[in-house]
């Protein structure tokens, strides 16, 4: 008796210990001082470890961001401005009823199994995102109507109609190139083009690369490349801490951030990304089948204070679900500014008084961050919203996304230039009537450059005109690394993480 | 389980060669102080403050424990926030007081379900004997294998989180407890001779078990409540703090807690308030289930 009694009791102390030591030894351990010098290897902590090495079998961003850029690449790419730049393909031209692409290939280009690329695998990467892709990017390519090689250095793509999306798109995933002999075995043996090879896959935990001899451009900094997985941010900036990693890429806890902010050993890249934080309202059910409804919801929620309070401050207001990295970007975040008393005009005109509503939110920490504030905020005009929490990525996917039943929720969407994808199909979960954008989209897509951006912006403006969704703020990407790290990608404009050009000062 | 002699409970007047008689003045002094347990009277004291802050949060906080002030988000203690602020300008104070309402529903429910299924099964099974007590106690066995805490994750993921699954579930894993604290204690009663007597006058099971079993192990029951209990508050915390909990914004001690992790290395405070209300919490029904004990242990009754 006496001895379940103080085991209970040194039990109940060692807690409340702990408890109180927990709250103090984090931080408290300093970076450790790298010798730079000659050093030819990086690790980079991230979270979210991709199932298998085989994007274009499996969704997901976590396996174009570690293979793309590094070991694969397109006839173009994406700079950190989002402006295509030549990869593969030397030059291009546009023919005149802008439906035909040239493409003038690098010579010299050999892929990671010693085949030399040319413009036969061109053609057989791109039709085989029609014939053996199984992911929902492969839509993209549903516009080229016919590829021919005109030589070995030369191929020529078809259109069904102008798309300057097209282009960009070439730039992501589904313009990466394969060799036909090397796509056996893509979960587990990537071949492609780029300036890395993988060396080794641990699932769930890393996956090391090691640089080519024969890469035909710059050559990497770096000799060894290794990623690895973490379960959570406070996992990775502790590695990062001990040395165990030289780079946190897209930390997910800004709360973390103020105690490297001061140690001179780190430094911290806040750049922007394609993360769109949305506050998304079920367009087709009552009661945000309403526009003023969803209007009033626009004007009820402070954005500012949702980014200061959820996100530490940390991302870019932008008021349209597009980031200033796509060219028809435009400051919308004068159309909704924070007006309660506004808010409770329109729900009172809409009939819409003492409004509950349920709020679907996904288990992720952002969303839990973000829904908090907003509940608070939405109290504060009328609508009581009961927080629902659905398991991530499952029971999200399955309710929200699929079977569109929910009234409100939030969501981080990845993609990049997803606008239409979102917005121009009614049958997406937002169900957005899209009526009065599908002819300027499609006008946009098949003008000149400057006629798609004066385009794409008024399809933008339309949406936000119709308060279609409420984008709270973009996601910064936030870089914590060792001090002496250069050449890293500050931005997250596609899915890749491109660290071709990462090494030591 | 050896019944504490005097000798352990205050050795250093035990000592062979200082004790001069068999009597000594450790057994009387130890007597005494059984009456007025210090255990029973500190746990009192601390379960009694907790019902106070939830039944004080019924009708007053400081602020709306619910209502984001994103201007004063993260403040230190002061005057006007007597534990600060957190992330979105919440009193945490208010949450305290706030949460203690959810930990003592939480407590409440879950004890009352293992209670009133966990106690008339265990009876059962220590009055019927046979396969009855076999198919109750090894199903028992079974429940106690599966950790109580993966039971509440299943009912999160199935039901979704929210405070009443929380409940089901921590009630329905601390059954077992309950009906074997229940059978054993009716295994002794059954044997004593007034049950014999009370059979052979041909009374029937149920009165037996009403009028001579349930007072006798009641005292057992009580204690086996308030270890419940504290077990309870512990595993509230720990599911919201997995977020299979109390659903955000309701304030409650384990989300609290969960919440502030991002920010121990900046606003340690805010991880300690709520930790030490849990800590509190606990520790407070363990020492008065301790203390009861002590009080009703039929063990221990035998000494007196």
């Amino acid at each position: 008796m006496r001895r379940t009694k103080h085991y209970r009791l040194a039990a109940a102390v060692l807690l409340a210990a702990a408890m109180s030591l927990t709250a103090c030894s984090a931080g408290s351990s300093g970076g450790s001082e790298a010798k730079s010098a000659g050093k030819t290897s990086l690790t980079v902590a991230l979270t979210g470890p991709p199932t298998n090495l085989d994007f274009t079998r499996t969704a997901g961003a976590a396996i174009p961001q570690a293979l793309m850029s590094n070991v694969y690449e397109g006839l173009v790419k994406i700079d950190q401005d989002g402006r295509i730049q030549p990869s593969l393909a030397e030059s291009w031209t546009l023919s005149d009823d802008r439906k035909t692409y040239t493409f003038k290939l690098h010579p010299g280009v050999t892929f990671s199994n010693g085949e030399a690329f040319t413009a036969d695998d061109v053609k057989f990467s791109l039709e085989r995102v029609k014939t053996g892709w199984v992911s929902s990017l492969k839509t993209k390519m549903d516009v080229v109507d016919s590829i021919d090689v005109l030589s070995d250095s030369e191929v020529e793509v078809k259109l069904s109609r102008p798309s300057n999306a097209w282009l960009f798109d070439m730039g992501t995933p589904v313009g990466a190139m394969f060799d036909p002999s090397g796509v056996q075995d893509l979960a587990n043996k990537p071949v492609g083009t780029g300036p890395f090879t993988v060396e080794s896959w641990k699932p769930g935990e890393a996956i090391a690369m090691t640089a080519r001899d024969k890469y035909w451009g710059q050559a990497p900094k770096v000799k060894t490349l290794t990623l690895r997985y973490f379960a959570d941010a406070t996992a990775t900036t502790n590695a990062l801490r001990s040395g165990d990693v030289d780079v946190v890429y897209n930390m997910q806890a800004p709360e973390l951030l103020p105690t490297f902010e001061s140690d001179k050993s780190f430094q911290i890249l806040d750049g922007t990304s394609n993360g769109k934080v949305e506050l998304t309202m079920n367009n087709k059910v009552a009661p945000f089948n309403d526009v003023r409804v969803r209007r009033a919801v626009m004007y009820a929620i402070d954005r500012k204070a949702v980014l200061d309070t959820a996100w530490s401050g940390h991302g870019t207001l932008v008021g349209a679900p597009v980031p200033p990295t796509d060219p028809y970007y435009e400051d919308l975040n004068g159309v909704y500014p924070h007006d309660p008393g506004k808010a409770k005009a329109l729900l009172k005109e809409a009939g819409a008084e003492n409004l509950k509503i349920t709020f679907t939110v996904p288990t992720r920490p952002y969303a839990t961050a973000v829904s908090q504030i907003v509940v608070s905020e939405l109290a504060d005009v009328g609508i009581d919203a009961t927080i629902e929490t659905a398991e991530f990525p499952a029971v999200w996917l399955d309710k929200v996304f699929t079977k569109h039943d929910y009234q409100m929720s939030v969501i981080l969407a990845v993609e990049s230039r997803d606008l239409l994808t979102a917005f121009n199909n009614p049958n997406y979960y937002i169900g957005y009537d899209n009526s009065k954008i599908k002819d300027l989209a499609q006008t946009a897509d098949a003008a000149d450059e400057a006629g798609y951006v004066e385009g794409m912006k008024k399809v933008v403006r339309t949406i936000t005109d119709d308060a279609a969704v409420d984008v709270l703020f973009l996601f910064p990407n936030l870089i914590v690394a060792k001090a002496d790290v250069t050449g890293l990608p500050k931005n997250s404009v596609t899915e890749a993480l491109d660290l071709t050009a990462a090494g030591w000062k | 389980m050896s019944e504490p002699t005097a000798a352990e409970s205050v050795p250093q007047f035990s000592l062979p060669g200082l004790e001069p008689g068999p009597e000594p003045a450790a057994v009387v002094a130890r007597r005494g102080r059984r009456k007025v347990s210090a255990t029973l009277i500190v746990g009192a004291a601390v379960v009694v403050l907790v019902v106070l802050a939830a039944l004080v949060s019924f009708f007053w906080t400081p602020y709306d424990p619910v209502k984001a002030f994103p201007v004063d988000r993260l403040q230190g203690s002061s005057a006007a926030h007597l534990m600060g602020t957190d992330r979105y300008g919440r009193d945490v104070f208010s949450g305290i007081l706030y949460g203690a309402r959810i930990t003592l529903m939480v407590g409440l429910i879950s004890v009352g379900i293992a209670l009133v299924i966990g106690t008339p099964l265990g009876i059962l099974a220590g009055m019927r004997g046979g396969f009855t007590e076999e198919a109750t106690m090894r199903g028992a066995d079974i429940l106690l294998a599966f950790p109580a805490l993966l039971v509440a994750i299943m009912f999160g993921a199935v039901f979704g989180a929210s405070t009443t699954t929380a409940m089901v579930a921590i009630g329905i894993g601390s059954i077992p407890g309950f009906a074997r604290v229940a059978r054993s204690g009716t295994l002794q009663v059954m044997s004593t001779e007034y049950v014999l007597a009370a059979r052979a006058s041909s009374q029937n099971s149920f009165r037996i078990a009403r009028r001579h079993v349930l007072p006798n192990i009641a005292g057992m029951v009580v204690v086996q409540c308030s270890v419940t209990f504290a077990l309870a508050v512990l595993a509230e915390a720990a599911l919201s703090f997995l977020g299979l909990g109390t659903p955000p914004p309701v304030p409650s001690w384990g989300r609290m807690l969960q919440e502030s992790q991002q920010f121990l290395g900046t606003f340690p405070m805010l991880a300690v308030w709520p930790g030490a209300a849990i800590a509190v919490a606990v520790l407070g029904f363990n020492l008065l289930g301790d203390g009861l004990r002590d009080k009703f242990d039929p063990k221990l009754n035998g000494e007196r």
